[in-house]
């Protein structure tokens, strides 16, 4: 079977550049039953805080693991997501 | 027993000798700068580029010939280090095991060092975004959460007594949620979490990966064939998939090499069918952990 690949467009979600915080939205992980996405602050700013709401950002992870429901898709209130295969 | 007992458990179970819980074994190691730097970054373990691999797709690359059986290798290496000089970062050292309820009791009454405190379990947080508080940490590790606002449950109280944390632990029970007892590093003892599957985060690495992030408790679950009525309410509650129903039997079937020996079946049974017993008396999972 093909690998799935999972993108998440940062310049719309995000808050530092999509106007939009992964901590108060968090769609994508609620929806997602095997739990594929992760919601991290963004690496690379490790000087910052990361309370700081402009660094969080998720990540599709366990891409193995995604049954290709598209729930996330459709959840995305930003369309930020698209999986291929 | 396993070998975690045989190296720290002073001649019992690991998770039951007093030595892993003391504050001067904390200070002997020295573990307030990692466990600061480990929760600091807490939720970009998986992320990050870790000699020059992330878990971003690992079971892709867990698939691959060569490559994959380098990268498990190195991986369970790490998990179960050692040496004087982990990395916080990719939590060295950082590993657990399912108890029954019986003996996170146990723990919290006798042997946990204070202060105790409940905070969000950040693996239903980082994976679900979901805030649900009961983690309960306890000893040097309750001060460092302290300092990190995300995890910091709002409008309760954060500090609780022993009883309270009993309690809590009664209610994650019957929630239907397994605890675990937690090296932070190896061999100090700092955390008893109520673990669900997929979003937990050590329990994913095992279950669909089979790292050994969590070991299996030292029970196992068997069923009385004479007593069990057949009611599947034991089902539900089996987050492994090692239970089920029989419909030509009229009772239930307990695969003792999926079970995890967490009790959780047991607790919930009303006709007393289910039992643990210890796993070395089991000779098919005997040493299997």
């Amino acid at each position: 079977m093909d690998k799935t690949k999972i993108k998440i467009d940062y310049s719309r979600c995000g808050n530092a550049t999509g106007g939009i915080d992964p901590r108060t939205c968090s769609k994508c992980l609620f929806v997602c039953d095997p739990a594929v996405f992760v919601r991290h602050p963004a690496i690379g700013v490790e000087e910052e805080s990361p309370n700081d709401p402009k660094y969080w950002q998720v990540t599709a992870v366990w891409l193995d693991l995604c049954i290709r429901c598209g729930k996330c898709v459709e959840v995305c209130p930003q369309k930020a997501i698209t999986v291929s295969w | 027993m396993c070998k975690w007992c045989m190296k720290h458990g002073a001649g019992g179970k690991w998770y039951l000798n007093a030595r892993n819980y003391s504050n001067e074994l904390a200070e002997s190691m020295n573990l307030r700068a990692y466990l600061e730097e480990q929760w600091r970054n807490f939720e970009q373990v998986y992320i990050r580029k870790i000699m020059g691999i992330s878990s971003i797709g690992l079971g892709y690359k867990l698939r691959m010939p060569i490559i994959g059986r380098l990268i498990r290798w190195s991986v369970e290496r790490m998990i179960h280090s050692e040496s004087p000089n982990r990395n916080p970062v990719r939590a060295d050292g950082h590993f657990g095991q399912v108890i029954p309820i019986e003996e996170a009791e146990l723990i919290m009454t006798n042997l946990a060092a204070e202060p105790i405190i409940k905070n969000y379990c950040m693996c239903r947080m980082m994976q679900k975004g979901v805030k649900d508080s009961c983690c309960i940490n306890f000893g040097l590790l309750s001060g460092v959460i302290e300092k990190l606002p995300r995890f910091i449950p709002e409008n309760t109280k954060v500090r609780m007594t022993r009883e309270e944390a009993v309690e809590a632990l009664e209610e994650q029970n019957k929630k239907g949620r397994v605890s675990t007892v937690w090296f932070q590093p190896v061999p100090y003892i700092n955390a008893i979490c109520s673990c669900e599957v997929p979003q937990c985060g050590g329990l994913r690495l095992r279950m669909d990966y089979g790292l050994y992030t969590v070991y299996k408790a030292e029970y196992v679950a068997r069923v009385d064939p004479d007593l069990c009525q057949g009611c599947k309410v034991c089902v539900a509650r089996c987050q492994f998939g090692a239970i089920w129903f029989s419909p030509t039997l009229g009772r239930v079937i307990i695969d003792l090499k999926k079970c995890f020996g967490c009790g959780l079946c047991r607790d919930v049974c009303r006709y007393n069918a289910i039992r643990l017993v210890p796993r070395d008396e089991v000779p098919g999972v005997r040493g299997e952990y």
